[in-house]
């Protein structure tokens, strides 16, 4: 009798924390109901399509849990820190571009507590202490068909060679400078990426000011997706998404893949929001499986959850950077470098962009 | 001759002004002496560095050049509002005004589509078998598309000058024996010149602080001062740099505005003498 009632009661214990422990997993898309009925949460991105993808991937976190979703933005890392240095932080959740969280992690962004999310479907390597994921996409060359015939350059150091490859250059001068390039260029002068010093970095900016005055550094995407449909440049440096609008829109241009650069947006929760948790469940939400596929469907950037199999059109599916054969060629900047060097480069990068 | 009367009049705009910029200006001047250390660290740094010497120097000149090019446009132009009929007038106005409803940015990408090397102008070049030209990312380009968006401002106050002069001085100039070239050169020109001043101080001190127009029809050769300021402030979080670069570029102007003042002050006081 004594052990049956023991085993009750193990059983009810068990029973009783099983919730419990579930509660303390997360899992990566699931919303408990009701669960912030009355708070409000104010989720800051880039604006456009981009925002408006990810506001519907978060559609059922919020008609679940009840929050009420504002939107903000674009994101500007200065008008965080005004918000963080005033002690008045009103943006609970911020996309950011990739080294930011990096660079400002502890002081702009709260380190990520890990047990409050499921991070097991984000493709390895891409969390970090600070954010997670937003999106992927990738940066490609694509060089003008009429232009280059049958013999098409193949990667970036050919796109780094005037002589063999002759031609107008566009490259991404829309704001921080592009790691991945800069390493090319590195490789290109003869140097060797994987162990870059500072100085390397001169020699690399040097490499691509030799492209010569007439290379075009555009400012924002839709400037670049300007230059493929008007055929105004030989090779141009694109993101994913431009590049596939574009083609779709006409521009007779070709994508090369090898050293695609892996870009990703990243989802921070700044230092000082006032209700932690919601923001956590709002990311947690974001990076499940359906939401993602919606964000790819409304978006045609890559999702961020392995489980994640978006319905898109052929042209969409061109674009994608999430197979096998993608992974296998793109390209990863060396973000710790890139994090610790951060001011030279810009500065460097400025330079370059002003015609010095 | 000073200005008398109720100055409290002006009180809501002094309030306005102090509020909206005196303010942030005081603050943006602090940060520039002590954001990260106390001290003179940011002004030394711009001016150690060749790059922001070069775009400060480059900033007035393309100012420069806006100002004389909008200048050569409106002069006739705004003469030519004077003399019209009432119909004509509204038009030409309008054309003034209209551009001013639209946004920059789409005013500005308008001239990508016309400046651009497969663009309208070249295309027209091409058809009539010419060598097409070099526009967009040039500094021409440039001053091209920013003449157009400061444009107005020239011409209004030029106009509203215009306006006001009697043109009956010219009957009697003409009346007395003078040619009509020189009745204009010597009676309505230096009536027209407050307009002129007017409109040349506006413009250029706008056109020193341009900053998307530059961005979108210039290239890395004609970036401006501004572009620099955005990158400290907006990427690299070095607010104390990228206020004392504003710093900078405000002095440099007033420096030469209290040149320019003075002679401006007395070709003014002697056209008045002589109308």
């Amino acid at each position: 009798m004594k052990n049956l009632i023991g085993a009750f009661a193990l059983t009810m214990t068990c029973a009783l924390a099983l919730p419990a422990l579930a509660q303390e997993k997360p899992v990566a898309g699931a919303v408990a109901e009701g669960s912030l009925k009355g708070k409000t949460l104010t989720f800051v991105s880039y604006g456009g399509i981009y925002q408006e993808g990810q506001v519907a991937a978060l559609q059922e976190f919020v008609e679940k849990s009840g929050v009420t979703l504002l939107n903000d933005g674009p994101t500007e890392i200065a008008k965080l820190k005004a918000q963080v240095d005033a002690g008045n932080v009103t943006w609970d959740v911020v996309d950011t571009a990739d080294l930011p969280p990096y660079i400002h992690c502890g002081t702009l962004f709260q380190k990520l507590d890990l047990s409050k999310l499921d991070v097991s479907k984000i493709p390895p390597g891409q969390v970090g202490e600070c954010s997670v994921p937003a999106m992927n996409y990738g940066v490609v060359l694509m060089y003008k068909n009429e232009t280059y015939k049958d013999n098409p350059p193949k990667s970036w150091q050919d796109f780094l060679d005037v002589e063999k490859f002759p031609g107008t250059r566009a490259i991404d001068g829309s704001g921080d400078p592009i790691g991945g390039l800069i390493e090319q260029a590195v490789k290109a002068a003869g140097g060797d990426p994987k162990a870059m010093t500072a100085d390397d970095i001169e020699k690399g900016i040097q490499k691509l000011r030799d492209l010569g005055p007439d290379t075009i550094y555009w400012k924002t995407g839709a400037e670049s997706q300007q230059l493929a449909e008007s055929g105004e440049a030989d090779m141009i440096m694109m993101w994913t998404g431009r590049a596939m609008t574009a083609v779709k829109n006409g521009a007779a241009y070709t994508p090369v893949w090898q050293d695609w650069l892996v870009v990703m947006d990243q989802m921070t929760i700044p230092v000082g929001v006032k209700d932690t948790d919601a923001a956590y469940a709002l990311l947690n939400a974001y990076l499940g499986q359906r939401s993602q596929e919606i964000l790819t469907e409304k978006t045609s950037y890559t999702p961020i959850n392995l489980d994640a199999k978006p319905k898109v059109d052929e042209a969409t599916a061109a674009f994608l950077t999430s197979t096998p054969e993608r992974i296998a060629q793109g390209y990863q900047q060396n973000i710790p470098f890139w994090v610790k060097n951060f001011d030279v480069a810009s500065e460097k990068w400025s330079a370059l962009l002003s015609g010095n | 001759m000073r200005p008398r009367g109720p100055v409290w009049l002006a009180a809501p705009a002094v309030l306005v002004l102090l509020l909206v910029l005196a303010y942030p200006l005081a603050i943006v001047v602090w940060r520039s002496f002590t954001d990260p250390a106390v001290g003179f660290d940011n002004y030394v740094w711009f001016f150690q560095s060749a790059v922001n010497r070069t775009v400060l120097q480059r900033t007035f000149v393309v100012a420069a050049w806006v100002t004389l090019v909008s200048l050569i446009c409106a002069y006739p132009y705004a003469y030519a509002m004077t003399i019209v009929g009432k119909n004509v007038r509204l038009v030409l106005i309008l054309c003034v005004l209209v551009p001013f409803w639209l946004s920059g940015v789409v005013r500005t990408l308008a001239w990508v589509i016309l400046l651009q090397d497969s663009g309208v102008i070249n295309s027209i070049l091409r058809g009539l078998g010419l060598s097409p030209v070099k526009l967009i990312r040039t500094l021409p380009g440039v001053i091209i598309g920013m003449t157009q968006v400061l444009l107005p401002f020239m011409i209004l106050p030029i106009y509203s000058v215009m306006r006001g002069i009697d043109t009956r001085l010219l009957q009697a100039a003409r009346s007395l024996g003078a040619k009509p070239w020189r009745a204009f050169l010597q009676i309505y020109v230096p009536l027209s010149l407050p307009g002129v001043y007017a409109g040349v101080i506006i413009v250029f001190i706008l056109s020193l602080g341009f900053y998307i127009t530059p961005a979108l029809l210039g290239g890395p050769r004609s970036t401006m001062l501004s572009s620099l300021v955005q990158n400290q402030v907006l990427s690299l979080l070095n607010w104390g740099r990228g206020g004392a670069m504003g710093v900078v570029l405000l002095v440099a102007t007033f420096v030469l505005l209290a040149i320019a003042a003075p002679l401006m002050r007395q070709k003014h006081s002697s056209t008045r003498r002589e109308a």
